[in-house]
């Protein structure tokens, strides 16, 4: 895909969880939309275009969350590492392996954020807060990460049936939902 | 071989980037209190749209709230019946800026009487994560604003300015876990030192033998140069005195209601 249309999605989702998303779901069910691109570029992105991508997301990222610039940058790289890890051993044109890496890497990615804070910066008694919210996040993202699917499924559908939109494919021939 | 030094440099590449991210990182944990000019751009690119989405959601709301329900009367549109309803949508909307106005004067005559100078500022934008509390306002450096002013409201502290672009700033609130404030029990004098922890507070540093009760008010004590002293912070909730230990756990549930902070006001003389 374009980097032209990772940064648009990148600021289009930070958009999204800053204004939209705050006014219709609870704090702690609030999805990481950044995250499931990041996912998405892990499984379909080369790796040093892919890191590099990644990178600018997590400061993207930390420009409106918490006070730490530099932490998400580098908690994303350590997830697109650790997905491009997996992913050898899975079929990456599948969309439940896309689902479980965000359900999983939501997980992964409060556990960073937590060592990251822990053994850096003066945080305060942050992981109770980050602990609690972890399961509902996870779950909240994976449903996010289920929409999006389905809808960028069905607007390649109707816009672009001949774009070749990696992962988006296989599910239209059922791999996926 | 020249495919494998090709892999290896790759990797390499990847540890190396991953190694400027930690030292980023740790470099702007020591300079935590300066505006990056990364950040400015991205605050300044994004305000304009989080500015937009807000007055459209005030909007959709005004259509839910006034005019949906027309809908399925639509069918019976007699003139009359449109222009009541118009006039009540009107009779709400002034409704509406009443309310604003109400909130506005109250600003205005918190700023009066408290004696400070202040400029008024709305939340545009949330945190994107779950786990930090910050919010955006739609004022910045040209309206005099700048990292380290105090941000409050008539009920009480809000937080502290910590990001400032032209245009628009970043507030991290006082229920953030990194958020610390001085301060002391209304009533009998108490020091110590409000943290953040999520949706509520607690005062580190209470001695254990002190006097502190449920519903004593906590407020600023002045020191650290953050907030004028005697700003209402919260009430103590829950008191717990332990057998050992120095200090006594007190919980302390804030005063202002951060799930619907619309307008706020800046504290530029607190600096």
């Amino acid at each position: 895909m374009h980097l032209m249309v990772y940064f648009v999605l990148g600021l289009v989702f930070m958009l999204l969880q800053t204004t939209i998303i705050p006014w219709v779901v609870p704090t702690f069910f609030k999805p990481d939309m950044l995250l499931i691109l990041v996912i998405y570029i892990s499984l379909s992105e080369s790796l040093l275009r892919g890191a590099l991508l990644t990178y600018f997301l997590g400061t993207l990222h930390d420009v409106f969350a918490g006070a730490y610039l530099g932490l998400y940058g580098l908690v994303f790289l350590i997830l697109f590492v650790a997905a491009r890890a997996a992913m050898r051993w899975f079929d990456t044109e599948n969309a439940p392996l896309l689902l479980a890496l965000v359900f999983f890497g939501t997980i992964l990615k409060g556990l960073l954020v937590l060592f990251a804070l822990g053994l850096f910066a003066d945080a305060g008694n942050v992981w109770p807060l980050i602990m609690k919210t972890i399961p509902t996040q996870a779950f909240a993202s994976l449903i996010a990460a289920m929409m999006i699917l389905v809808g960028a499924s069905r607007l390649q559908k109707i816009f672009g049936p001949r774009w070749q939109v990696p992962g988006l494919q296989r599910m239209d021939s059922g791999h996926g939902f | 071989m020249k495919a494998f030094g090709k892999k290896y440099f790759r990797i390499a590449l990847v540890g190396l980037l991953l190694f400027t991210a930690l030292m980023v990182y740790s470099y702007n944990l020591r300079h935590s209190e300066s505006t990056s000019f990364f950040e400015r751009a991205v605050l300044r690119l994004s305000a304009p749209f989080q500015k937009s989405l807000e007055t459209s959601r005030e909007y959709v709301l005004d259509l839910k709230d006034h005019y949906l329900w027309l809908v399925d009367t639509a069918y019976e549109n007699d003139r009359l019946k449109k222009e009541n309803h118009r006039l009540r949508g009107e009779l709400l909307r002034y409704e509406e800026i009443r309310l604003a106005n109400e909130r506005l004067r109250s600003l205005l005559k918190f700023v009066e009487e408290a004696g400070l100078e202040a400029v008024p500022a709305q939340v545009i934008a949330e945190d994107s994560t779950s786990w930090f509390r910050t919010v955006v306002i739609d004022k910045g450096l040209e309206d005099g604003i700048g990292e380290g002013m105090a941000v409050v409201v008539p009920e009480g502290v809000v937080g502290r300015v910590i990001r400032s672009s032209d245009g628009e700033s970043r507030v991290l609130l006082i229920t953030d876990a990194s958020s610390a404030a001085a301060a002391l029990v209304q009533r009998t004098r108490t020091r110590g030192v409000c943290r953040g922890r999520g949706e509520r507070l607690v005062l580190e540093f209470a001695l254990r033998e002190d006097d502190i009760q449920v519903d004593d008010r906590i407020i600023t004590s002045g020191m650290g140069g953050v907030f004028p002293k005697g700003l209402l912070v919260g009430r103590v909730s829950n008191v717990e005195r332990g057998q050992y230990g120095l200090f006594q756990n007190v919980v302390v549930e804030p005063v202002v209601d951060f799930s619907r902070l619309e307008e706020v006001l800046v504290l530029p003389g607190e600096q």
